[in-house]
């Protein structure tokens, strides 16, 4: 009622609003010590269900709200404590028994143990192929989970595997006793649970949520960890990124989770902290390599890719389309996960006369458009791109003439991004009829998620350039059974090598993550997700006024 | 009794339009290439049983014409069904975002309303003076513009007076009554002003122009002739002759407010059924885009059949 008196009210105020003129007030928002941290996005939490959730600000929130057994470090390289303290393989790695926080509280009071994380493995591998369908790739191998009692879990595996603690860093333990209210149907009632109010454990509570509005954290005072030094934490989002920039300048809120481009010297001049740092998002520009393809065979020639590599102008890329704040890319495994990333994979050199011999060399002569011939048609291709990626745009308009200059024509097919990956699929998940495409991937830490893209079983999953190649998966099912990290990081060295040679992406630039912040507000950790990230818990637990 | 007919046959229309437009919405979304399930699926964990799992939990296994089926029975017990993004029921997804739309685009239609009849009147009734032309100019100037754009440039011009995006302040923490509708408001302010500026010329022209009509009236003349004061020309014989188009005009605003403004919302960052259609159709969340539509199409054709009622009252000729 209130609500709606005061929405009546507003109407009728707001008609004399016209000429009204009052500088904003942020006199409510820091009312109590220790402060509110608000920050804006132009991303969105689109739900408070682990099961459901989709946005990375989803999986970010989950992180500060919710346990997870263990988090990187502040340098993204090795594990370190969350809700275990300790954990240790035994079995030659198919078991794994992990010490657990006493007397750790839930938010509600309730006590938070290691039957909590015995029974969410358990329910998402109950429930794999219905309503846990979203955490089953987290729970792979896992032949049972069991807490003999209130600070010891036991999971026990298959096979031994080689990212355990990789896959465990990404699965939130939700409670048991409010969760296990909506396994009914089969499982499905997990996805159809709004979660709202959110009961959690995190080092912060969520206390108020407005889809693609608002999420409100306060500081969990019974958190087992690191206690936030900010009293509260809130999320404004932004579906206009001028308003993004704009109520940053005018102190509406005190940081911008991802700077665009074009606002970075404008806050800088306007005396904001604008941080940058390697990101995991990189821009891809996509060959179809299914070698089942029916049109446009050559495509498929290993000269003709390398062609497009040394057509490709990385560097006015970096320049142009992310104005400085991006680096040239060169692998599947983003350089920003550190020692995964294999050095020896370079970028291309952008040499055009390189580019034109490989194709002379291959066998494709020019006509006289320039244009060169293929199997009795142009190299003439269709690039899809789509339309929730800007950058794609820019992208095209560099990659267009240089193209051109070694005898291949582009033409730009944009499409909304479900469009798109149809476009690339059809029919029925074939990847007969598409030639190129230019999209982004985002990558995790642990290079396991990015190195299956490629893998033939994501036929019709994630997908989109249909590869698929016996021996790379041979290479790919092998790291995610070697335990021993070292031997592990060599495979994964040998399948970038191995993709740069096949090339079903030429990967073009990673952008930096950048992000701003008042001057009234330091201790935000930087991470190749930003300063609000899945990765640990750190940047807004230290996040404090100055 | 020739009355009734008309009464009931319009009726019967808006029946049968709405049952026409639910058909419809339910095979145009479909037709849209792009699979909701593959696009649901591409969250990073996703393996080949979330996509079938998806399939299964949202019916889509099923053929077209099964799905259709299910559709009209869950519509006959007033059920919009779930939505596929969040797993939702749709009629809660859509109550919020009507919540949060009409008092914002009621309010700017509103403003278009009254601006534009007064800038209208003023127009038809100093034909031939500058005031007719500037107002003409002005009101053909905000209605070129592009929603957008009007609203960026308000974005800039307001930044740091006015709030640049959201309904509310939502960090401030126990606001008074008078806090919080003060601050509503400042937040209302520009996207309502950016509607309300870019719909008043419409306005405008058409009340002109309906005005022009009538004022050229033979008792028009008659009217001033009996030396009546303008007012009450203006008022009782000129105005209230040119209610017919600016009343039709009036209904179908009225009966669009339910669609909202994707561009206003999306500019001022308003979580308004703007952008819920937009994201519903980028996310091919069928339930949510029927859903969406069944709400406008009823609106619009309820206004419909009420700026036909009262047509019926304001034009005895009708019942003749």
């Amino acid at each position: 009622m209130t609500k709606w008196l005061a929405v009546l009210a507003t109407a009728i105020l707001a008609v004399g609003l016209v000429g009204y003129a009052t500088k904003a007030s942020g006199s409510g928002a820091n009312a109590k010590a220790g402060g509110t941290f608000r920050m804006g996005t132009s991303s969105r939490i689109d739900s408070l269900n682990p099961y459901v959730a989709f946005n990375q600000d989803a999986y970010n929130t989950f992180e500060y709200v919710y346990p997870f057994l263990v988090q990187y470090d502040k340098t993204n390289s090795k594990f370190v404590s969350d809700f275990a303290t300790s954990w240790k393989p035994t079995d030659g790695g198919k078991t794994w028994t992990f010490k657990t926080r006493s007397g750790a509280k839930w938010t509600d009071g309730q006590p938070l143990t290691a039957k909590d994380a015995a029974w969410t493995i358990t329910t998402d591998l109950k429930y794999a192929a219905g309503g846990a369908a979203n955490a089953a790739g987290l729970v792979a191998h896992i032949k049972s989970a069991k807490a003999p009692n209130a600070n010891t879990l036991v999971v026990r595996y298959s096979k031994a595997p080689g990212n355990v603690l990789g896959q465990f860093q990404q699965l939130a333990i939700l409670p048991q006793h409010i969760w296990s209210q909506h396994t009914g149907n089969k499982g499905t009632n997990l996805k159809t649970f709004s979660n709202n109010p959110l009961v959690g454990a995190g080092p912060f509570k969520l206390v108020k949520f407005k889809k693609d509005d608002i999420a409100l954290f306060q500081r969990n005072g019974s958190f087992y960890g690191e206690k936030p030094k900010a009293d509260a934490f809130g999320l404004q989002m932004f579906s206009n990124e001028d308003a993004l920039v704009a109520a940053l300048k005018a102190h509406q809120i005190d940081a911008i989770e991802a700077v665009p481009g074009t606002a970075i010297k404008t806050l800088k001049n306007a005396g904001f902290n604008v941080r940058s740092t390697a990101g995991v998002d990189q821009t891809d520009f996509i060959i179809n390599s299914n070698a089942k393809k029916s049109g446009h065979r050559e495509l498929l020639n290993l000269k003709v890719k390398a062609a497009m590599a040394h057509a490709i102008d990385r560097k006015q890329i970096v320049r142009v389309v992310f104005l400085g704040y991006a680096r040239p890319a060169s692998s599947i495994v983003p350089a920003a996960t550190g020692a995964w990333a294999n050095p020896a994979v370079k970028p291309e050199s952008f040499n055009l006369a390189l580019a034109n011999k490989l194709l002379d060399q291959a066998g494709f002569k020019k006509g006289s458009d320039g244009i060169r011939v293929a199997g009795g048609h142009k190299m003439a291709y269709d690039v899809i791109t789509p339309t929730d990626v800007p950058s794609t745009n820019r992208t095209f308009q560099i990659l267009q003439p240089d193209f051109k200059k070694i005898g291949i024509q582009l033409r730009q097919r944009s499409l909304d991004s479900t469009a798109a990956f149809d476009a690339i699929t059809t029919p029925d998940n074939r990847y007969l009829k598409f030639d190129l495409a230019l999209w982004d991937w985002v990558g995790l830490i642990d290079p396991d998620f990015m190195l299956s893209v490629v893998t033939c079983a994501q036929y019709g999953g994630w997908s989109d350039s249909g590869f698929c190649d016996k021996g790379y998966d041979a290479m790919y099912s092998q790291q995610q059974l070697t335990p021993n990290q070292a031997k592990r990081k060599a495979l994964v060295w040998k399948m970038q090598r191995y993709l740069q040679a096949k090339r079903p992406y030429i990967w073009l630039a990673a952008q930096d993550a950048v992000w701003a912040v008042s001057k009234n507000w330091g201790g935000l950790v930087a991470s190749p997700q930003g300063p609000f990230n899945s990765i640990n818990k750190l940047s807004l637990s230290r996040v404090h006024q100055q | 009794m020739r009355g009734a007919d008309y009464v009931l046959k319009r009726l019967v229309f808006a029946v049968l339009t709405v049952f026409i437009a639910v058909t419809i919405n339910f095979a145009l979304f479909r037709l849209a290439p792009g699979s909701a399930v593959t696009n649901l699926a591409r969250v990073p964990h996703a393996t080949p049983q979330t996509r079938l799992a998806l399939k299964r939990q949202f019916g889509l296994d099923k053929s077209k014409f099964q799905q259709y089926v299910i559709y009209l029975q869950q519509l006959a017990h007033g059920n919009l069904g779930i939505s596929f993004a969040n797993s939702q029921p749709v009629s809660a997804n859509l109550r919020t975002a009507l919540i949060n739309t009409i008092p914002m685009v009621f309010l700017g239609t509103l403003f278009a309303i009254v601006l534009g009849t007064i800038t209208g009147i003023i127009s038809a009734w100093r034909r031939g003076t500058k005031a007719e032309g500037a107002s003409i100019v002005t009101a053909l100037t905000f209605y070129s513009m592009p929603t957008h754009w009007l609203g960026l440039m308000l974005v800039i011009l307001f930044a740091g007076v006015l709030p640049t995006g959201g309904m509310s302040n939502e960090f401030l923490i126990n606001p008074s009554f008078t806090t919080h509708v003060r601050d509503l408001a400042e937040h209302i302010a520009l996207p309502a002003l950016t509607l309300g500026l870019v719909l008043y010329g419409e306005y405008t022209l058409i009340v002109r122009s309906a005005m022009l009509e009538t004022l050229g009236e033979d008792y028009v003349l008659t009217a001033r002739a009996k030396g009546l004061k303008p007012w009450a020309v203006l008022r009782r014989h000129a105005l209230r002759n040119a209610m017919l188009p600016i009343t039709t005009l009036i209904a179908l605003s009225l009966g669009y407010i339910v669609a909202g403004a994707i561009l206003i919302e999306t500019v001022f960052s308003w979580p308004g059924i703007g952008r819920a259609v937009y994201d519903a159709v980028l996310q091919r969340d069928y339930p949510m885009l029927q859903g969406a539509f069944l709400v406008l199409t009823i609106s619009v054709v309820f206004f419909n059949l009420i700026a036909d009622l009262l047509y019926f009252r304001l034009d005895p000729r009708i019942t003749e």
